[in-house]
């Protein structure tokens, strides 16, 4: 009687199935912030990318995006030096001859030739601008 | 031994890229439309900067630039064979005196690598 009534109750209450699985709160935020992740990293990439392709434009448009830049977040936001150096290695390398050239002097009253002073030796240039 | 200043184009002209510390410094100079406004602009830098050595104007069309990369700016040694011995890397970042310093010392005569790599080209 009491196996009967036992399994009448077994029965008639239903058992409650294990509630569906709620992961805790740190594992539902992880695929969220998985996905955060790779969208920054993509968007990262792209503007690394950019900066690259900028750094081998003419200086002129260099100079130009770079003054609608942040400029000191740019530096930390991309690998700046990094890509400046390779960027602007340009095609001559030590123990290259070098490009000669016979430029004006600023007073305009004469040319200089790089040969002319490699003749007395070795020769230190200095490229630059005042700005 | 010969320095020779290269002037070449302006790195923060105050119409393309005005830097802050340009600003600050009173050298505010827009993008020279000719080779007489870029003489200008270079003649007012020797004078400030109290540059003694030579200096020469790159052309307008900024040829000795571009096969030089020297924008914004660098330093180059040429050894007295016409070869570069020494190429900064570009600056801001590379414009290193010591370096230079380093490679003058490196091709001086007397040093005694050089002497050796002389005999050995020799042999």
């Amino acid at each position: 009687m009491l196996a009967s009534f036992q399994h009448s109750i077994m029965s008639s209450v239903p058992i409650s199935q294990p509630s569906s699985h709620v992961p805790p709160t740190k594992q539902r935020w992880k695929p969220v912030l998985l996905k955060v992740g790779v969208v920054l990293f993509v968007v990262w990439l792209a503007f690394v990318s950019f900066m690259w392709r900028t750094m081998k434009q003419p200086p002129e448009r260099f100079a130009a995006v770079m003054s609608h830049m942040p400029v000191p977040a740019v530096f930390l936001a991309a690998p700046f030096e990094t890509m400046w150096v390779r960027a602007r290695a340009g095609e001559l390398y030590p123990g290259d001859i070098a490009p000669a050239f016979n430029l004006q002097t600023l007073d305009k009253t004469s040319h200089i030739a790089l040969s002319s002073l490699n003749a007395r030796g070795p020769v230190v240039l200095v490229f630059g601008s005042y700005t | 031994m010969s320095f020779l200043a290269v002037y070449i184009l302006e790195a923060h002209p105050s119409d393309v890229w005005q830097m802050q510390s340009n600003l600050k410094d009173n050298v505010v100079f827009a993008s020279p439309k000719n080779e007489e406004e870029r003489a200008f602009v270079a003649g007012a830098c020797v004078r400030k900067l109290g540059i003694k050595f030579p200096a020469v104007l790159d052309g307008f069309d900024n040829t000795v630039e571009k096969a030089y990369t020297g924008w914004p700016d660098r330093l180059y040694l040429i050894d007295q064979n016409g070869k570069v011995a020494y190429k900064s890397r570009p600056g801001p970042f590379g414009f290193e005196p010591d370096e230079l310093k380093a490679a003058l010392k490196g091709i001086a005569p007397g040093n005694t690598q050089m002497q050796k790599a002389e005999v050995r080209l020799q042999k």
